[in-house]
């Protein structure tokens, strides 16, 4: 079997997901990938330590695309620093109160693990009524919210952290 | 109900100035920064900062719902908007009142009437105090010419909107008063947005003298002292100090009482400043106007009079009233500020923004320095130049002098060009030793002579 390219790999995780299976196990001569529906699962090539992110060992940075369940149990409140370099911090452009729905008891511009197109409005920064949407500036997908719903933000304040699509 | 955590809405010294006086009041602080400040002094020392915005000003200091969102998100009842930037505009006042916070400075409507010169000449006349021959609005150039022969030539022609010195014409003839009417009010509507003008007579050898005042919003207004800023460039004030030793006294007393009268006619709260001409030949004095905040040079009527003028606008925002009377103020001593620019003053005044490598300052008795600046400081290219203020005080004007002479040879400033060596020859020409300088000395006698 030749290696995979990223583009088998995506529509491997994309019908994993579609499928009933609840656990795949593929190796080739250079990766070796392991997917579970279950979080628990270990992996086959034993502990080693990650347990916590069952996928995060197995599939390298650009297969995660797939993988919300991963990102989900980021902490809200990470430190930007401690994202993978090439990934994007959105920053407040400026001082003002963060709002993450369009209006309150609607849904979220959007949500952890979602892939945004460059343009799409990610969140709201209001200055004494006056609300200006915050877009992301290329496509990729979310994958950690920095700021607490309501809260102010400061200018330069990471909001976002997004893997740029294709990276 | 005193103020418990105030948000200072400015930057540099005045910033740290305003810090330094809430902690001696017990009161918190919040100081709103730009991203390029967000290692400032003001910054450290404060409880809290926050960063408002980008660098440059109009999308950070100058942006008055971000200011008091900012506010009111972290919690402060009070604002002091300092000088320059928001200080003077009506909306802050107005912001501050929709959200519940004390603005440290007069009522919105006290702003709108003294900002507009032509109603703060209207209040001054109405209060008695003395104006220098001159006109309501003028429709016309030839109206213009008709007001000009009534007042006499030379005439100045000025901007009811404006201020430092843009739309204004000085003119001799006819000719030149045609002339200047369409430049002046072209250059008042593109500065201001309104063009209206108003003419006064122009005095060739004026003094700059002026009154500052305190007042607690009851109709008692406290004055403490006047202050002489002669020495100005392009209408901006250079050095300043207190008392004026070339004001015959018993125009002194009348400078005061004008002054008091003015602010109290309007029941004026908190600090602010008259400003006069002092015609030297006539022996006359008129009004300018009313600047309603704090003014950069405060420091020298502190130093002669002994009060905390900051300290005085955050108690009286925070609802006291005036406790002492006029008699408890008394003037001692002589004080001269000098405003430190980071400007190359041998190359036109350019500002030269950069990072000070070295800050050696003078200390000792009588040496008073407002500075935001040490060494490793960087001045960014957003703002104004002033790096810092050195005030000295001592016995009478010659002691203050002599010692200021050595304070300024001991002032040592490194990485930016600074206007440290203009202050020295200033402070070290006989005119000025002499106190007979006007406010056109510095550009008409002693740039030319320093340039050749």
């Amino acid at each position: 079997v030749s290696d995979p390219s990223p583009h088998d790999l995506e529509a491997l995780l994309r019908q994993f997901q579609a499928s009933d299976a609840r656990e795949l196990h593929v190796r080739t001569a250079t990766l070796e990938l392991f997917l579970s529906k279950d979080p628990a699962a270990p992996a086959p090539w034993g502990g080693g330590g990650g347990a916590a992110s069952p996928t995060s060992t197995a599939a390298p940075p650009s297969l995660s695309s797939g993988a919300e369940r991963q990102s989900e149990m980021a902490a809200p409140a990470a430190a930007a620093e401690t994202f993978p370099e090439h990934w994007t911090i959105l920053r407040a452009p400026y001082l003002g109160t963060f709002y993450r729905a369009p209006k309150p008891g609607e849904p979220n511009f959007v949500e952890i693990g979602e892939p945004v197109a460059a343009g799409r409005d990610l969140c709201l920064v209001e200055v004494m009524k006056l609300f200006t949407a915050v877009c992301a500036e290329s496509a990729g997908t979310i994958r950690a919210i920095l700021a607490d719903d309501g809260q102010m933000v400061e200018e330069g304040q990471p909001l976002f952290a997004i893997e740029p699509a294709g990276a | 109900m005193a103020l418990r955590r105030v948000f200072v809405a400015n930057r540099g010294e005045i910033a740290l100035r305003i810090v330094h006086a809430a902690q001696k009041l017990g009161i918190e602080t919040v100081v709103g920064v730009s991203d390029a400040d967000r290692g400032s002094a003001a910054a450290q020392l404060a409880d809290r900062s926050v960063v408002l915005g980008p660098g440059p000003a109009a999308k950070s200091y100058l942006d008055p719902e971000l200011v008091v969102h900012a506010a009111r998100e972290t919690g402060c009842d009070g604002l002091h908007p300092g000088y320059g930037f928001l200080s003077e505009r009506e909306i802050l006042p107005r912001l501050c009142a929709a959200n519940g916070i004390a603005f440290v400075g007069p009522d919105a409507d006290t702003i709108v009437a003294l900002g507009d010169k032509l109603q703060a000449r209207a209040m001054a006349r109405a209060a008695g105090v003395p104006l220098v021959p001159g006109s309501d609005q003028i429709a016309s150039a030839a109206n213009a010419a008709k007001v000009a022969e009534e007042i006499a030539y030379p005439v100045l022609l000025k901007a009811s909107a404006g201020g430092g010195g843009r739309g204004m014409v000085i003119a001799h003839s006819r000719a030149e008063v045609e002339a200047g009417f369409a430049k002046a009010s072209a250059e008042a509507e593109s500065a201001f947005g309104d063009g209206t003008l108003f003419m006064e007579r122009f005095v060739p050898r004026a003094r700059h003298v002026e009154v500052q005042l305190m007042g607690d919003g009851t109709g008692k207004v406290l004055h403490f002292g006047e202050r002489d800023c002669s020495v100005q460039r392009r209408y901006q004030k250079l050095v300043e100090e207190a008392p004026s030793a070339a004001m015959p006294a018993h125009l002194c007393a009348q400078l005061h009482e004008a002054a008091v009268a003015l602010a109290s006619s309007v029941k004026y709260r908190g600090a602010a400043t008259a400003e006069f001409l002092f015609d030297v030949e006539r022996e006359e004095i008129y009004f300018i106007e009313v600047n309603a905040r704090i003014q950069v040079e405060h420091p020298v009527s502190e130093q002669v009079t002994g009060a905390d003028l900051v300290g005085w606008q955050l108690r009286i925002a925070g609802g006291e009233t005036l406790d002492i009377e006029q008699a408890d103020i008394a003037v001692s001593g002589h004080a001269i500020e000098c405003r430190i620019n980071a400007e190359d003053w041998q190359r036109g005044f350019v500002p030269t923004p950069g990072t000070i490598t070295r800050w050696s300052a003078p200390d000792g008795d009588g040496i008073r320095l407002d500075t935001h600046m040490a060494e490793g400081s960087a001045i960014p290219p957003y703002y104004d130049s002033m790096v810092g203020k050195l005030i000295v005080t001592g016995a009478d004007r010659a002691d203050a002098i002599g010692r200021l002479t050595a304070a300024l040879d001991a002032f040592e400033v490194e990485g930016v060009a600074t206007t440290i060596g203009l202050h020295r020859a200033i402070v070290a020409h006989p005119d000025f030793r002499a106190n007979t300088i006007h406010t056109r000395w510095l550009e008409q006698v002693l740039l030319p002579a320093l340039e050749s």
